[in-house]
């Protein structure tokens, strides 16, 4: 038998195979989107095959459905509405008093700049509405009575308001702790890459294939710039801006980050990007130091090692916190 | 012994070698090829558009409250028209990374841009 026939097949069928290989995509990798808790949710994940990673896609969102429900001021079902509905408390459940538990803690340690009970501030101004207004500052005063990190008190699962009419609002911090819980489902599923974003509360989970992940950091006056990318693993990036849900009135622009002493919008900050353990501490964090502004903002950051801030002053100056250069990508 | 390319005629030759060519132009070609960034539409959840980024235009996307109008142009995908309440989408700038998101939360729409590989965008998400 000759040697070239054999040869022959053995190239033709190495070709066919190199071919193919580089037809293939180098890792299976998913993305898809939902609108979910009022914003858009996505979730990538990568580095198993598609059907475990679909299966993993599905049950993270599902956890959020069921932590939208749980948690939700809007739904007046949820547990956060019957606690707000009722005069002085009541018990909650392990996930309520953990993410109220984490919101009173930073609510403490801000001096009440973040606020889980500005329920009633939040229905007054319409933020969200198709109306918003500005309140005057009488109904203002009512709005903020009783409130402050003190109003709520958590003994284990057993939540008590101060006040009857205060109104709880998790809205600061349950879309945060939704992601996170998204992606210990993602990790439960064997899943080591993967990105979870809702609406710019995000967590990124191991790496991509060949580097870390890369997020950009929206530019806060100008629509289609990046003010600078970080690269993280096993990190969340919180971003709290001025610019994303807001109306304006005689030349004033009013957003949707209250400053709970003022019952107005806080001043102190275009936009704050947090680097965290979690996205529910992130939320919060982002909140608390957009209201206390650059200065007093970094200090508080100093109570919560691990934690980097990137924050935009009122007027465009930029003040990080002294590990954020660890993240930033070279331009 | 005679190394086995020895025992090949010139017939066998004239054979592979337009194969081999053939197969190495077909990698060079996969690899060389442009990213082929596309907008991507969903409405209520299914994909109901898709178009080349490069491709000027404007379109509408009907949702639940009416149609949305977006323009494709030099800066990227955008949404100019909505029928919701608050027209926060309408504020919310272009998008021309592969990653980026619009999106009208009232109208049940999102706008994705979507590149196979995304390796081309300086980012993988926006954090806003």
């Amino acid at each position: 038998m000759p040697w070239n026939r054999p040869l022959m097949i053995v190239l033709l069928a190495g070709l066919l195979a190199l071919t193919w290989w580089r037809l293939q995509p180098a890792d299976d990798e998913i993305r898809r989107s939902q609108l979910l808790m009022g914003t858009v949710v996505e979730i990538m994940a990568g580095g198993r095959p598609a059907g475990q990673l679909e299966d993993a896609v599905d049950a993270a969102f599902s956890e959020m459905v069921r932590l939208d429900h749980l948690l939700s001021s809007y739904n007046q079902d949820s547990e956060v509405s019957r606690l707000s509905q009722s005069a002085s408390g009541g018990a909650v459940s392990a996930e309520t008093a953990a993410v109220i538990g984490l919101g009173l803690e930073v609510a403490r340690r801000s001096g009440g700049a973040f606020d889980l009970t500005l329920g009633r501030l939040k229905a007054l101004w319409g933020i969200d509405r198709e109306n918003p207004v500005v309140p005057n500052r009488q109904a203002i005063t009512a709005a903020l009575a009783g409130i402050g990190p003190n109003a709520l008190t958590l003994n284990g699962r057993q939540l008590n308001k101060h006040d009857a009419e205060l109104q709880i609002d998790l809205g600061g911090i349950a879309k945060g702790y939704a992601v996170d819980r998204a992606i210990a489902v993602l990790r439960e599923r064997g899943i080591a890459s993967a990105a979870v974003n809702a609406g710019g509360d995000m967590y990124l989970l191991g790496q991509r294939p060949e580097r870390p992940w890369r997020v950009g950091i929206q530019q806060p006056r100008q629509k289609d710039a990046v003010l600078e990318t970080v690269q993280v693993s096993d990190r969340a990036v919180v971003t709290s801006g001025d610019y994303e849900r807001f109306f304006e009135k005689d030349g004033q622009r009013y957003h949707h980050i209250f400053d709970p002493q003022s019952g107005f919008p806080a001043r102190g900050c275009q936009s704050v990007t947090i680097i965290a353990d979690s996205v529910a501490l992130g939320d919060a964090l982002a909140t608390a130091l957009f209201v206390l502004g650059p200065q007093e903002g970094l200090r508080l950051l100093d109570q919560y090692p691990g934690a980097e801030a990137l924050i935009v002053a009122t007027d465009g100056s930029l003040h990080a916190s002294p590990g954020w250069t660890k993240y930033q990508v070279a331009p | 012994m005679k190394a086995p390319w020895h025992y090949m005629t010139v017939g066998d030759w004239l054979v592979i070698l337009p194969l081999i060519c053939a197969a190495l132009a077909g990698v060079a070609w996969v690899a060389a090829a442009p990213g082929g960034t596309r907008v991507v539409v969903t409405s209520g959840g299914e994909t109901c558009f898709s178009a080349p980024l490069d491709q000027p235009r404007s379109f509408d996307i009907e949702g639940p409250l009416g149609p949305t109008h977006l323009v494709i142009d030099e800066q990227g995908v955008r949404i100019t028209g909505s029928p919701c309440p608050r027209k926060i989408c309408l504020s919310m700038g272009p998008a021309r990374h592969s990653g980026d998101l619009l999106a009208c939360v009232p109208n049940r729409i999102l706008v994705r841009i979507d590149s196979p590989g995304g390796k081309e965008a300086p980012y993988d998400l926006l954090s806003r």
